[in-house]
């Protein structure tokens, strides 16, 4: 057990697995970016759509940032390693899919209330002129496929390896098959006349993102915060932080625990004087989790001390 | 996922009952029915004449004709955005201050010039009118074919 040092075998092909997926998102969402760049016009929403697009990318980044600092060695510099830079990059992920949910409410909400008319002209290609419109549905169906992929092969690896920036970047990636699929509505909407339908899709759906990243920005902060570890997908105490309390309950009486996350990991401070035999972590935490305890204190009280 | 494909599916089945796009406000619905097409000349437009032709001949795809309305140049974008016009033909650069107003086409007859800046004879639309941004959009482009 270490607060302070690399990547515990256990989770560490499901580590790298995730690091393929962050690089697999880069280029595929890049390829999304420069598909939706060269068909946006002048419409508004392909630029929000393009913008949108553009800050997904940052869970993906500080993900990968992350975890090559949590490789790191402590140096005298920073004595306690760099595993909390996963916590950090939570934060950051978190705010940047907020970013995202603010800045599509701001658009959609400005639009309505402007009650711009979005302007969806034609184009030619190869001598024949089409509506540009058929060249947006076709860049946001492709902008749609990869994040649901994508989405779906991280939220069980975020699971194993205890990650919510992976966890977050899923959501990110749902926001954007979503918005996506609201740009789809909205360029049918526009080109059946119906100026509004784009903004209006775009509002709901920056509401559940909002939604979303309220809640991550939430447990950023408790983790940041020294709290008791969250779930990945809620602000309430995860299972394996009760099931540790009753664990250490049942093993040294009715003392006081205080767990906290760095990153991934989970640190114990217990007040009590120090047991002959030091319960191992995976006696706590089963052998799947046991990776996952990487510092168990005991704080004798002043009355506490023995002879 | 499957209930979020639904409503999608069921736009684009109705996009395929119909061409696409339709105007926003019925401007070309409108120029059907009333049998004339408003269009403005923007002060200082010598060469009007090649984008008048060009939306003539739209006008008369629909059974209509063009009816030149006088304004000042000062509120000729101001009427076209308020719908009082359906088009106004005028020196527009392709950076024009009122791109985000108004729909610009491309520069009629001739070829785009290269300095964005540069006004040259153009065709402003009113923004979500898609239907006749569309259609004189091609005929821009058979021009200059």
């Amino acid at each position: 057990m270490s607060l302070h040092s690399g990547i515990p075998r256990a989770i560490a092909a499901d580590v790298r697995r995730g690091e393929r997926l962050e690089y697999w998102t880069l280029g595929w969402m890049a390829s999304v970016v420069l598909v939706m760049w060269l068909v946006m016009g002048a419409s508004q929403a392909m630029k929000a759509a393009v913008i949108e697009d553009v800050l997904s990318l940052v869970p993906a980044v500080v993900f990968l940032l992350s975890v090559r600092w949590e490789r790191r060695r402590p140096t005298a510099r920073f004595p306690f390693g760099y595993r909390r830079a996963n916590s950090l990059a939570f934060l950051v992920a978190a705010t940047a899919l907020l970013s995202v949910g603010g800045f599509l409410a701001y658009e959609s909400v400005s639009t309505l209330i402007r009650q711009e008319h979005p302007t969806v002209g034609g184009i030619t290609l190869f001598g024949h002129t089409i509506w540009l419109g058929w060249l947006m549905l076709a860049a946001l169906a492709y902008s749609v496929i990869p994040p649901i992929i994508l989405g779906r092969m991280k939220q069980p690896i975020a699971e194993r390896i205890k990650d919510k920036v992976l966890h977050t970047d899923a959501l990110m990636q749902k926001a954007d098959w979503q918005t996506g699929l609201a740009g789809i509505a909205g360029i049918v909407g526009i080109g059946l006349g119906w100026w509004w339908a784009d903004a209006t899709a775009a509002l709901f759906i920056s509401l559940s993102i909002i939604k979303d990243a309220v809640g991550a920005l939430k447990q950023a902060v408790a983790e940041l915060l020294d709290g008791t570890p969250r779930a990945l997908d809620s602000n309430e105490l995860s299972n394996d932080a009760k099931q540790l309390v009753a664990a250490l309950k049942a093993r040294f009486g009715k003392i006081d625990v205080r767990l906290r996350e760095t990153g991934r990991y989970i640190a114990v401070e217990v007040d009590c004087l120090p047991p002959d035999a030091i319960p191992t972590a995976a006696e706590l935490m089963g052998d799947d989790l046991a990776w996952r305890l990487a510092s168990l204190s005991f704080r004798p009280e002043p009355g506490d001390t023995g002879p | 996922m499957v209930r979020a494909l639904a409503p999608l599916l069921l736009l684009l089945m109705l996009a395929g009952c119909d061409a696409l796009p339709r105007d926003a406000s019925g401007t070309s619905e409108r120029i059907v029915r009333d049998g004339r097409m408003r269009v403005a000349i923007a002060p200082g437009t010598p060469d009007a004449a090649a984008a008048l032709s060009l939306l003539r001949d739209y006008a008369r795809q629909y059974g209509a004709r063009l009816t030149i309305v006088r304004v000042h140049g000062e509120h000729a974008p101001h009427w076209l955005e308020d719908g009082k016009v359906d088009a106004l033909v005028g020196h527009f650069a392709k950076a024009s201050p009122w791109m985000a107003d108004i729909s610009l086409s491309k520069a009629v007859g001739r070829p785009e010039p290269e300095d964005s800046k540069r006004p040259v004879l153009r065709i402003a639309r009113r923004n979500g009118e898609n239907a006749l941004i569309l259609a004189t959009d091609r005929a821009v482009a058979a021009m200059a074919e």
